[in-house]
């Protein structure tokens, strides 16, 4: 057991943190209400290593040897602390990244890691309803909506009994786009048919599903964890400048639970989140990281409703407005629920068919 | 409790109500959610019916049809008709509602407190057409830059130059505080008074001083116009001074608080129709998608949640019409009215919020998005969520607990 960072973790933290505060703080709320991440994202975060931290070395990428979920979860908490709609674009290209190095055959990798060496996005997307008719390699149905699908290259897509990656062509921005992530450029595809570079298919598509959710749920409850940390923030900020009754309202005790909590949420999970990395990193069952994973995801996913809406409530008529930065956050929120699909429920399922039929 | 058996003068504004919302105000509610703009004309569609700006003062014949009871000390059903017509407004969609109803807040005071004059000039301010074709709306200026929560801390200031008062000071989260034809501010007379100077005054638009501010760009609730309002060297006539002339109501901010124990009821019915906008939303989905191969409404993980939510949304409006059964039999209602007002705001919080995840991406593209967005502002305007349990809690133990 160790909970302190090696150097280069600590080094990337702070980093990423000033980048955070620094640009992605300032950006976010003139990209919230374009609807779009400024130019300067792509070129800023790229000089950073974000986009091809996930790809190869020999494949013209920036990782050698093993990728390190910690410290992408490390990584995913301060940016969460930033902007989560910009986060998902700078995290968009791992999981497919991974998954094409792990499973992909040349052609996928070569393809795949041309278009992001040049620049191209990549994103993942779950159909979490069952819901797209698979045939074979053949995907039918919509795509999405995912984030950074309107501006992909290409997309992973883990259904039922297929784990693919599927060129991206006549993707839609979702329009008006939702008020959640909304600079991420959300988008929906429909195909008829479409195949791509299969990863696994049939009895093999459920552990090559599960690994690659294992990844891409560490990483969302890693920058769910930083959102909520964010807003508490803003809220202790808030609370100790705003005077009501003869006192900073940072004072009163109500207030002063609610940030509590939510710092307390936030703390555990992060760590939830990197515990699920670490089992990750220190090749612990699929299974098992997958396990872990899931719940940090659906903690993490509970603890950034709540506590964005709690910061809202702690600045109240200012926490409504869209010139304070929290109104966003708890829009924000939402857009972890409306990723990958519902975890409880399909704990519940998994669990139910763990238990005798005779019952 | 006549909700329960079927009053009829009730369930015809319950009746009427949520077909205007569901034919009218459903179809345009995105619409004006995303340029955030203000329904004029379902407004001047509204007052066909008796949805008029002035509605509070002329009383509520015509949505009705029924003599209002004039006699103060006879039970009346005004509570309870606001709280069964704004549940269904609220359903439609919040933001419409609040526009609908938004001249109300400065048309309370007045009806309340107000003279004959006071009353003809406020009805006068709102006839005809704006100067862009609009129906003329009302605002109630009392919300301040400094002053959410304690309206005891006004800083606007009133001070008496011969027959007229000479306001300054600037107005924050003002319904209709851009738009308005007509303005109830409050400012503070006699600082040395504390609360007891805070009085009300009727200021027209156009009068020197008075300067509509910039509007607010909002999370929800977006219909309705929210913005700033400046008063500089503002002058009004002392006759304009609301609760002059009138030994019952001193016109000052106790007037003012007692007034928010029957809207907060109103404002808690508002919350109940948006969670039950989503509730039934979820409840629809449920009954008729497919979860792999399997019908939703056969996972307990669906159907619990959605019997979780009725619950709380029956409880919120057991609790509203409580709250107005008690105003409109003149009983002390301050405890209900917050619990009402305080349960609803948790409860359209509640299940718009787990209605968004149980949808996951459909969620995005879905109205359940507005509502999640909606229902915040219930638990912030009118007495925050702590601004009610402070009230609940000096009830029951006699102190204000810090």
């Amino acid at each position: 057991m160790d909970f302190g960072l090696d150097d280069e973790q600590t080094m990337i933290v702070q980093t990423i943190r000033r980048f955070t505060d620094r640009d992605l703080r300032a950006w976010a709320a003139d990209a919230d209400r374009a609807g779009a991440a400024p130019e300067k994202l792509a070129a800023t975060a790229g000089e950073m290593g974000f986009f091809l931290d996930a790809v190869p070395a020999d494949a013209g990428g920036l990782l050698e040897g093993a990728y390190s979920h910690t410290t992408r979860a490390l990584r995913g908490f301060e940016l969460g602390r930033g902007c989560a709609a910009m986060a998902a674009l700078l995290e968009a290209n791992v999981e497919p990244s991974l998954a094409v190095a792990k499973w992909g055959d040349d052609a996928a990798k070569k393809a795949v890691f041309a278009a992001l060496e040049g620049g191209g996005l990549a994103t993942t997307w779950r159909d979490a309803r069952g819901s797209l008719s698979i045939d074979g390699d053949r995907v039918t149905g919509k795509i999405g909506p995912a984030p950074a699908l309107a501006r992909a290259s290409f997309v992973l897509v883990i259904a039922d009994g297929l784990v693919t990656i599927l060129p991206v062509g006549g993707a839609k921005a979702l329009d008006p786009a939702p008020t959640s992530w909304r600079a991420c450029a959300w988008g929906t595809m429909q195909v008829d048919g479409l195949s791509g570079f299969t990863l696994a298919r049939g009895g093999a598509a459920p552990a090559v599903s599960e690994e690659i959710l294992s990844w891409w749920k560490t990483s969302l409850a890693a920058r769910a964890a930083g959102v909520a940390a964010a807003a508490m923030e803003h809220a202790d900020k808030y609370g100790r400048e705003r005077v009501q009754f003869g006192q900073p309202i940072g004072k009163f005790e109500s207030l002063i639970r609610l940030r509590d909590d939510a710092e307390t949420g936030s703390a555990a999970a992060r760590l939830m989140a990197l515990h699920a990395a670490w089992a990750i990193d220190h090749g612990r069952s699929a299974t098992a990281a997958h396990d872990a994973a899931s719940r940090a995801r659906a903690f993490a996913g509970d603890v950034v409703a709540k506590a964005t809406i709690d910061a809202v409530q702690i600045l109240g008529g200012y926490g409504f407005v869209n010139d304070y930065p929290v109104e966003k956050l708890m829009r924000d929120a939402r857009g972890f629920d409306a990723v990958v699909g519902d975890e409880r429920l399909d704990r519940a399922l998994a669990i139910k068919a763990t238990i005798g039929a005779e019952a | 409790m006549d909700i329960f058996d079927g009053n009829p003068m009730l369930q015809g504004v319950r009746q009427m109500l949520g077909a205007f919302a569901k034919q009218s105000i459903r179809p345009i509610a995105p619409k004006h959610d995303r340029e955030e703009s203000m329904p004029w004309d379902l407004m001047k569609q509204a007052q066909g019916f008796g949805l008029t700006q002035t509605a509070v003062i002329d009383g509520r014949k015509a949505l009705t049809g029924q003599e209002e009871e004039t006699d103060v000390k006879k039970p009346s059903s005004n509570a309870r008709i606001s709280c069964i017509g704004s549940e269904e407004l609220a359903w439609g969609c919040a933001g419409i509602c609040l526009a609908l109803g938004g001249s109300g807040l400065a048309a309370s005071p007045v009806a309340r407190m107000g003279t004959e004059e006071q009353k003809a000039v406020f009805r006068a301010a709102l006839k005809g057409p704006d100067d862009k074709g609009h129906i003329k709306v009302a605002a109630m200026a009392l919300s301040e830059p400094s002053t959410g929560s304690d309206i005891s801390g006004l800083s606007t200031a009133a001070r008496q130059d011969g027959d007229h008062w000479v306001i300054n000071g600037h107005k924050q989260w003002i319904t209709n505080g851009a738009s308005a034809s007509i303005y109830v501010v409050w400012a503070q007379t006699d600082p040395a008074a504390g609360r007891a100077g805070v009085r009300g005054f009727l200021v027209t638009r156009g009068t020197p001083g008075l300067v509509p501010g910039r509007k607010e760009t909002k999370l929800g609730i977006r219909a309705s116009e929210t913005a700033q309002v400046h008063f500089e060297d503002c002058r009004v006539h002392k006759d304009m001074m609301l609760g002059i002339g009138s030994s019952e109501h001193a016109g000052g901010l106790a007037d003012t608080k007692k007034m928010l124990d029957s809207t907060r009821p109103v404002v808690g019915a508002q919350g109940v129709g948006i969670a039950r906008a989503a509730f039934e939303y979820l409840l629809d989905r449920v009954r008729s998608a497919e979860l792999r191969g399997t019908p939703m409404a056969s996972h307990q993980h669906l159907a619990f949640e959605l019997a979780e939510m009725e619950m709380e949304i029956q409880a919120s409006r057991m609790l509203v019409h409580r709250a107005a059964w008690m105003a409109d039999h003149h009983q002390d209602n301050v405890r209900f009215a917050s619990m009402a007002k305080a349960h609803a705001a948790r409860t359209a919080q509640l299940v718009t919020t787990r209605a968004m995840t149980l949808l996951g991406d459909e969620a995005l593209e879905s109205p359940v998005d507005k509502w999640y967005r909606d229902a915040k502002i219930y638990d912030i305007f009118e007495g925050t969520g702590q601004i009610q349990r402070r009230i609940i809690a000096k009830n029951l133990l006699g102190v204000n607990p810090t």
